[in-house]
């Protein structure tokens, strides 16, 4: 084996690895602050803001409190399945990742071409739901170890729960396999890209169906009945502390971000840009020049406007302002930037602001709703988003068919 | 074959949504309820006890720490009682203030109810606007008598002052203000299809269950029985106010929330009045130094948030009294909660408790 | 006044536009709209230690006693009035015949805080004018890690102590 291939197949699989395992617990750590800050503000009060700037600093205190406190293992539990569950839980969440693409062109590095995600493999979809119904063990065994009755109640309830809006779960993801013709991830925005248009238009009832059973899914308020803690104190995970508790949160998340990743690239054309093929949206390639300080100082300003009492102006201000900077930058051509078209870093921009959306969405819902109880959270899943997703796939399919039809004709 | 056990799970002393000490006991069949046993006396005080050795002035205080969530209406119930046995006058102004610091006190109590029950069912930013709209209350009544919680607002005979100056539009500014704050939790939760399905036909009560176990308030008017103290046996010139009570049809914890929630309204609309024609004058009638009653027995009800909150009194015609009793409209209303229970599931035991508002001070006294 | 009783009711779920807006979800949008309005409202938690409320002039914080404002002398007729009144007995006073045999004056004075209620019921009988000789000051800091710190001597009572500051 000569010296290029080991790092073609082993050293550089292996720092994509390394780089998604080590960047992704960072992103969550500040995913919860942001879901803090945005909940903060949604409720008139003004989230943490003591470690660092408006509490820039807490999810690392947050992290090194939760790994030098005690880790306590009750008597009465089980010890090995008790440490066995929260690795089991997080394994699965983690190896989701590696079908997940985050930008669509490959970049290099020392010369040698690095794709902007782990692995493309053709069964992607069903490989990611495989390993989703995996993450359920670690919850069940978690509940059952603890030997609390809160703790298997809540366990019971999730993998109820997690069984039955997995079913919806693929019967939306169905729809998008037969108008894309493939299970590959890549192949998915491809062919979005090919159609010139978002899967969510044609899908739109599939993308309900999928964005229901994913909040579902990852146990997400208003469907949060393995935690409920009015009722089950903490549900599955009520009796883990320190790191353990750390594992569950950090699956947790992870589960959240790997289905926002899904949504973005089965309905909203991944790193794709709006309207991939209107030749005079061009621009928009280039958008994240604008868009990203434009976001950045947005939400800076949405800070600054919480402290003075002045919510939207500071917003706006500081999203004008980070927009004009950008478009300086655009301009003038800094640095070169903006001749540099990097299409990488366009595509993981524009998946990020997608995903981010998502996260958005959920952090919101959690912000308003309230919770559904057991029986009707079954209900919902089996009476409704089942059927739903059923006729969602038997109408696509007569679609295509149909389409077959007409095109073969004519 | 299988072979399945019911199990016995503890809710509490120490859990998120009992509402302070309460203890259940529930025997549950799977996730359903097949009985649930409260048990009560974690935050007993022995208050009436305690009144025995006190003079009436004394007593006041602890009338706070009874329903603490709305110790105007505890104020207002004692002292009205020890009004009327010793048959003193309350000066006009000082009977409208009082209803205008009692219908302020129900408003603040329901918003507690409110937040905290939307929080048991999960919606946690109500929680945050009922507060924020709470603390606004809670200033007026620091701006009055210099407490946010215990009050001690009132004195045998009147208030022990007027209220302060521009307190009156402040209260003025919070009516004009509370209205559309209230159409946000309703926009929120009335018709929320989620809070429709946790609380529509949940924790029934029938009408005649209700009058039977004795339940009160909005407990007992949820059930659509029309029995309102502030009607039945006006106290403090209640009987000058229009105002309406709100009645449920069906018993169930929605028909308790929307009665709390037009409560709201209604005490806005008898603050509305109040303060229209608040009379001048004295607000505290001539009170001898030293309080003694009369030596003979009352019994004096008020409609406190909760419900019916009656104050017995037996006087030897000594400065403490003989004996001190307070029906307190939350012990009884608890005991409504094992047949509200019995066959749901555990969710609805929080939505049912977060449903009949009960507050443990009140209780366990 | 009339009969004046009012039944709530559900909203109503039948009938065409109705059954559209269930299906359409309004009611969850119209939910989120708020949430997300409420995001651009002033916040209204105080960062505590650092910033604090203001209080009204009525506010009932620890009972301390007060100098004349102008002559600068103790009001307290060691009158025993408000030790008498209190409901919680933490008021504790011992007094002496001034010298000049007129009127009592004290020799100690003092408040049990960790009984004390805060009702102000002491403030009510105080007979010394213009001003009470005992008040309900402004201040509400109390935390102490030992119990003697909670019976407040008489040079604190008329001192009071100054607020902690908070550093960062
Ligand atoms: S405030 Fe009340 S409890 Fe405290 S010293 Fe005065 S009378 Fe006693
Ligand atoms: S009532 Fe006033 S004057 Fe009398 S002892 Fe108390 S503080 Fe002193």
């Amino acid at each position: 084996m000569g010296q290029d291939t080991l790092i073609r197949n082993v050293l550089i699989p292996t720092a994509q690895i390394l780089a998604v395992v080590l960047i992704l617990p960072l992103l969550i750590a500040y995913l919860q602050l942001v879901e803090r800050k945005v909940l903060g503000f949604m409720q008139a009060r003004l989230a943490p803001r003591r470690v660092g700037w408006h509490g820039l600093l807490q999810p690392i205190a947050d992290a090194v409190k939760l790994l030098i406190k005690e880790d306590v293992i009750p008597e009465k539990s089980d010890r090995f399945l008790f440490t066995l569950a929260p690795i089991a839980t997080v394994i699965p969440a983690l190896a989701a990742l590696a079908v997940i693409p985050f930008a669509g062109a490959p970049f290099t590095v020392f010369g040698y071409e690095v794709k902007p995600f782990i692995t493309d493999v053709n069964v992607a979809l069903l490989y990611l739901l495989a390993i989703s119904s995996l993450g359920i063990y670690g919850i069940i065994l978690g509940g059952w170890a603890s030997n609390s009755k809160y703790s298997l109640l809540g366990a019971l309830r999730s993998s109820a729960q997690m069984i039955s809006y997995e079913v919806p779960l693929g019967f939306a993801i169905i729809g998008v396999m037969m108008l894309a013709g493939s299970a590959s991830m890549v192949d998915i925005v491809e062919a979005q890209r090919k159609a010139g248009v978002w899967y969510v238009v044609p899908q739109l009832v599939g993308f309900f169906c999928y964005f229901i059973a994913a909040i579902a899914e990852t146990n997400r308020v208003p469907f949060d009945l393995p935690e409920a803690e009015a009722e089950l104190v903490a549900g599955f995970h009520t009796e883990y502390s320190g790191m353990k508790f750390a594992f569950f949160f950090l699956a947790e998340y992870t589960n959240m971000i790997v289905v926002s990743c899904i949504a973005t690239i089965l309905f909203f054309g991944g790193w794709l840009r709006p309207l991939p093929n209107v030749e005079s949206l061009w621009w928009l390639q280039n958008g994240w020049l604008i868009l990203l300080p434009l976001t950045l100082g947005g939400f800076a300003g949405w800070l600054f406007g919480q402290r003075t009492g002045r919510g939207l102006p500071p917003m706006i201000a500081g999203g004008g302002i980070g927009a004009a900077a950008g478009a300086i930058l655009a301009m003038s051509d800094l640095g070169g930037l903006a001749s540099l078209s990097l299409p990488a870093v366009s595509g993981a921009f524009w998946f990020f602001f997608k995903v981010s959306l998502f996260l958005f969405m959920y952090i919101w819902f959690r912000g308003t709703y309230p919770r559904y109880r057991y029986d009707q959270l079954m209900a919902l899943g089996w009476k409704w988003l089942i059927p739903l997703s059923v006729a969602n796939v038997i109408v696509t399919g007569l679609a295509i068919v149909v389409k077959g039809a007409v095109q073969g004709r004519g | 074959m299988f072979r399945t056990e019911e199990m016995d799970i503890n809710m509490g002393p120490q859990h998120p949504s009992t509402h302070g000490v309460l203890r259940l006991v529930l025997n549950l069949d799977g996730e359903e309820i097949v009985d649930v046993r409260p048990v009560i006396g974690y935050l007993h005080r022995g208050v009436e006890k305690l009144s025995e050795h006190r003079t009436y002035a004394m007593i006041e205080p602890l009338t706070d720490r009874l329903d603490y969530v709305a110790a105007i209406s505890e104020n207002l119930g004692y002292c009205g009682a020890v009004e009327k046995l010793m048959g003193l006058q309350v000066p006009p102004r000082a009977q409208s203030i009082r209803v205008i610091l009692a219908e302020l006190q129900r408003i603040a109590s329901h918003l507690l109810w409110l937040g905290t029950h939307a929080l048991d069912l999960g919606a946690m930013t109500v929680f945050f606007y009922t507060f924020r709209e709470r603390e606004l209350i809670l200033d007026l009544f620091e701006q009055f008598c210099g407490a946010r919680l215990t009050y001690n607002a009132m004195r045998i005979g009147g208030l022990l002052e007027d209220v302060p100056p521009g307190w009156t539009d402040r209260v003025r500014h919070f009516l004009s203000i509370f209205p559309s704050r209230q159409k946000e939790y309703e926009d929120l939760l009335t018709v929320n299809r989620i809070w429709l399905g946790r609380t529509q036909g949940v924790g029934v009560l029938s009408r005649e269950d209700a009058v039977a176990l004795g339940t009160s308030g909005p407990t007992l008017r949820g059930s659509g029985v029309d029995y309102d103290v502030r009607k039945s046996q006006p106290y403090s010139s209640y009987d000058q106010f229009d105002f309406d009570v709100p009645l449920g049809t069906k018993g169930d914890t929605y028909d308790r929330y929307l009665v709390r929630m037009e409560e709201m309204r209604q005490s806005c609309r008898i603050i509305q009045q109040a303060l229209d024609r608040l009379p001048e004058g004295e607000v505290r009638a001539k009170v001898p130094k030293y309080i003694k009653p009369p030596a003979g027995e009352v019994y004096h009800v008020v409609e406190s948030p909760r419900g019916e909150q009656g104050f017995y009194i037996v006087s030897k015609g000594s400065e403490m009294p003989y004996r001190m009793r307070f029906r307190s409209p939350s012990f009884v209303n608890l005991q409504a909660l094992p047949m509200m229970c019995k066959g749901r599931l555990i969710a609805d035991v929080v939505a049912i408790i977060g449903s009949i508002d009960i507050v443990l001070g009140d209780v366990d006294r | 006044m009339g009969a004046t009783t009012r039944t709530v009711e559900a909203p109503r779920t039948t009938g065409a536009r109705e059954i559209l807006k269930t299906f359409l979800l309004l009611e969850l949008w119209v939910g989120l709209w708020v949430t997300l309005k409420n995001q651009f409202r002033p916040h209204i938690t105080v960062e505590y230690p650092k910033e604090r409320v203001e209080l009204s002039p009525r506010f009932r914080g620890i009972p301390r006693l007060r100098f004349h404002p102008e002559s600068g002398e103790e009001l307290c007729i060691a009158c025993h009035l408000c030790e008498t009144v209190c409901p919680d007995d933490c008021i504790h006073i011992v007094s002496e015949k001034k010298p000049d045999g007129k009127g009592k004056r004290l020799v100690s004075f003092e408040i049990n805080l960790e009984r004390c209620c805060f009702c102000g019921l002491c403030v009510d009988p105080c007979p010394t004018k213009p001003l009470t000789a005992i008040y309900m000051s402004h201040d509400y800091e109390m935390a102490d890690f030992k119990r003697d710190a909670f019976v407040a001597p008489l040079k604190v009572l008329l001192n009071g102590v100054d607020p902690k500051d908070y550093k960062e």
